[in-house]
């Protein structure tokens, strides 16, 4: 309670932190914030040309205006990943690249991973905003749109709670970062973002599938794909399920990370 | 505030581990699990203090004695191995100034950034922000980034950020040595006002000067371990003991090797040659009060010169003459015979000459001396030995510059068209 207490009074520290990265990413050059919005189009262009073009993959009808869309269905998965993957990369990064900083100057340890997942969610309500838009345009609006941010909090807390983790062994074991990146490689794949669930479904033995099912990201990304394609709300069993998950993960986390941390400075 | 100080140490100790070969790897990890390839090391050995509220507190110590490793603990950067440390009041540190600024934000964005890692809210920056800029006095600069910046006015920018985020305890290492002069005076007027303002600080500084003006109470810190503490001037006092020791030796050895030297190229670099010099100097020494050899003289203490020689023809009022010079080459003083001092004749053999100073009023520093010895009217150098001896002078009073005056201050005394 004391380090919940701790941080609330250096909030600013963390809103500054967030603001100093967003103001030096895309100094000196000419496209700058533009490049926010490059970034993800051109994955989302090549995913759509690769597997919905190449490998023919469809995405089901839309619920409000029903027709189908490759690359909306992908875009929605994509914006779940590229929070939750720049959530739990940045947090390593971050605590590692405040190492000379912490040396000189007390603050909470956790601020400069927390300041990341702010900078990284001020991108995913980008993304979000963008989708909103499109839908829009095509006509598939509906309430359901609101489950987004707290889709946002929850990614947002397990993606958080593994990078606090994952950035304080970082710190002992460089090897961690290593880790992180193939595990995200196969998460990637292990998740339904460039295809539908509906896919491994009859494909694998069913303990395989209840696994598969396990990971909150699968949930999450359905959740996506209700709220903003589908037009529906998640289920009970998924949506009681990932939060919770997600919960845990990050009270997990948090009390690993708070519990490592002050040993860690000395050693970044 | 009441009795509870502002930061209390108690058997407070850091180990750190000198990893020889660092596992970096989880291979390596595992395959030294049992070697255990690193050595314990102590920086900061069971020290407990008081520094009480609105007090100036010095830690002073030689390089790597922990007085920085305690320092960070106070400033809670590190934790300690064992102990605890209890601080009661907002702590800034200044451990480096203009850590965290950005080079390539602007100062403006940089001082709010600054502002932020040191604790602060937004509104209370707000409100401080004109005071920082003006200070730092780099008004026309504050919106070009900070990469910019040539390096006095990088850490400037830090200093008035950190001093004016109104800490109730500050702490300082050795950052104040930088900047130009003026900037220099500011901040230690800076640092005044915040004592007089009730605020504590605690420093680590080789200054011992600086320790004397500014500070209360003092620690001395030795390979981790607590000398002496307590008042200011009894701490330095017994440390500049201490390290007066050590440093006679190490002077005395510096004098040796020289001697040894010279005794070389000695008779090359001789005004005379050797063949034809009537007088010869021998050994120079430097007395203390007793009369006893020495490196180390304190101010206001009596010194004698003591120059033997020795001649080898008779030879009539010889002059004898010695210059002391600073360690930055300045003649602080040229003191010689004049022709109407008759010493009188010399006879053969060895004797020496004494010059005695009362009370030496050279202020704290290294003084090195040249002894010469003239004809009976100053023209020629018949011997003449360079750098000879090398002492020091330290002191527990105030003396500033290379000389005390001696002089006294009086009054106040009106005028006397004001008494009417």
């Amino acid at each position: 309670m004391t380090a919940v207490k701790e941080l609330w009074s250096y909030r600013n520290l963390i809103y500054n932190l967030a603001q100093r990265e967003l103001r030096s990413r895309y100094k000196k050059s000419i496209l700058g914030w533009a490049w926010s919005l490059i970034n993800p189009a051109s994955t989302l262009l090549i995913f759509s040309f690769v597997f919905g073009v190449l490998f023919n993959s469809q995405a089901p009808d839309t619920g409000g205006s029903h027709q189908s869309s490759f690359a909306l269905y992908l875009f929605c998965g994509l914006v779940v990943w590229n929070f939750f993957s720049g959530t739990l990369t940045g947090s390593i990064s971050s605590l590692q690249a405040s190492g000379p900083l912490l040396n000189k100057v007390y603050f909470p340890p956790a601020c400069p991973p927390i300041a990341n997942m702010f900078t990284v969610l001020l991108q995913a309500c980008i993304e979000g905003g963008i989708l909103i838009v499109i839908m829009l345009v095509i006509g598939n609006v509906s309430v359901t749109f609101l489950l987004f941010p707290v889709l946002l909090v929850f990614v947002g807390l397990f993606g958080l709670g593994l990078g606090l983790v994952a950035a304080v062994y970082n710190v002992y074991l460089r090897d961690v970062n290593y880790l992180v990146a193939v595990g995200m490689n196969v998460l990637f794949y292990a998740t339904p973002i460039v295809y539908p669930i509906s896919q491994v479904k009859g494909k694998v033995p069913s303990w395989v599938f209840h696994i598969y099912e396990a990971n909150p990201l699968v949930q999450f990304v359905g959740w996506s794909r209700d709220a903003f394609y589908l037009l529906r709300w998640p289920g009970i069993v998924s949506f009681g399920w990932a939060a919770t998950a997600s919960i845990v993960t990050f009270a997990l986390g948090a009390w690993i990370f708070t519990r490592k941390a002050r040993n860690v400075i000395e050693e970044l | 505030m009441g009795d509870t100080p502002a930061i209390r140490v108690d058997d407070v100790a850091k180990r750190f581990r000198l990893y020889n070969e660092r596992a970096g790897s989880l291979k390596e990890m595992i395959t030294n699990r049992q070697g255990g390839r690193y050595s314990d090391f102590w920086a900061v050995d069971g020290v407990s203090l008081e520094v009480p509220h609105g007090s100036v507190y010095g830690l002073v110590g030689h390089n790597g004695s922990g007085k920085s490793t305690l320092l960070k603990m106070m400033a809670n950067i590190l934790k300690p191995t064992r102990g605890s440390i209890t601080t009661d009041g907002r702590i800034s540190a200044l451990l480096e100034l203009g850590a965290g600024f950005h080079p390539d934000l602007s100062g403006r964005e940089n001082i709010y950034l600054n502002a932020a890692i040191l604790g602060l809210r937004r509104a209370e920056v707000d409100k401080i922000f004109d005071d920082i800029v003006e200070f730092s006095g780099l008004s026309e600069f504050i919106d070009s980034p900070v990469r910019h910046y040539s390096s006095g006015m990088f850490v400037r920018l830090g200093f008035s950020v950190a001093v004016h985020v109104d800490p109730q305890i500050l702490i300082v290492d050795e950052v104040i040595a930088v900047g130009d002069e003026e900037f220099q005076r500011r901040c230690f007027e800076h640092l005044f006002k915040l004592r007089n303002n009730g605020v504590t600080i605690v420093m680590v500084t080789h200054s011992l000067n600086l320790v004397r003006q500014m500070c209360d109470r003092a620690a001395w810190l030795d390979h981790g371990v607590l000398m002496a503490e307590g008042k200011a001037v009894d701490v330095v006092h017994e440390y500049v003991d201490k390290v007066d020791a050590a440093e006679n030796e190490r002077l005395e050895a510096a004098d040796k090797i020289k001697a040894e030297r010279d005794a070389e190229f000695a008779d090359a670099a001789r005004p005379v040659a050797v063949t034809q010099r009537p007088i010869v100097l021998g050994e120079i020494e430097a007395l203390d009060g007793e009369l006893r050899s020495s490196r180390l003289f304190h101010t206001f203490e009596p010194m004698t010169v003591r120059v033997h020689y020795q001649c080898k023809q008779p030879i009539e009022d010889p002059l004898f003459s010695m210059t002391i010079e600073s360690q930055a080459g300045v003649l602080v003083s040229w003191p010689g015979m004049q022709p109407t001092h008759l010493p009188g004749e010399m006879r053969d053999g060895w004797g020496h000459v004494d010059y005695s100073i009362p009370r030496l009023a050279l202020g704290p520093g290294e003084y090195s001396m040249t002894v010469a010895v003239h004809d009976h009217d100053g023209t020629a150098v018949l011997d003449k030995r360079e750098r000879v001896v090398t002492f020091r002078v330290s002191t527990d009073e105030a003396v500033f510059g290379l000389v005390d005056l001696m002089g006294t201050w009086s009054g106040l005394i009106p005028r006397e068209e004001d008494q009417s």
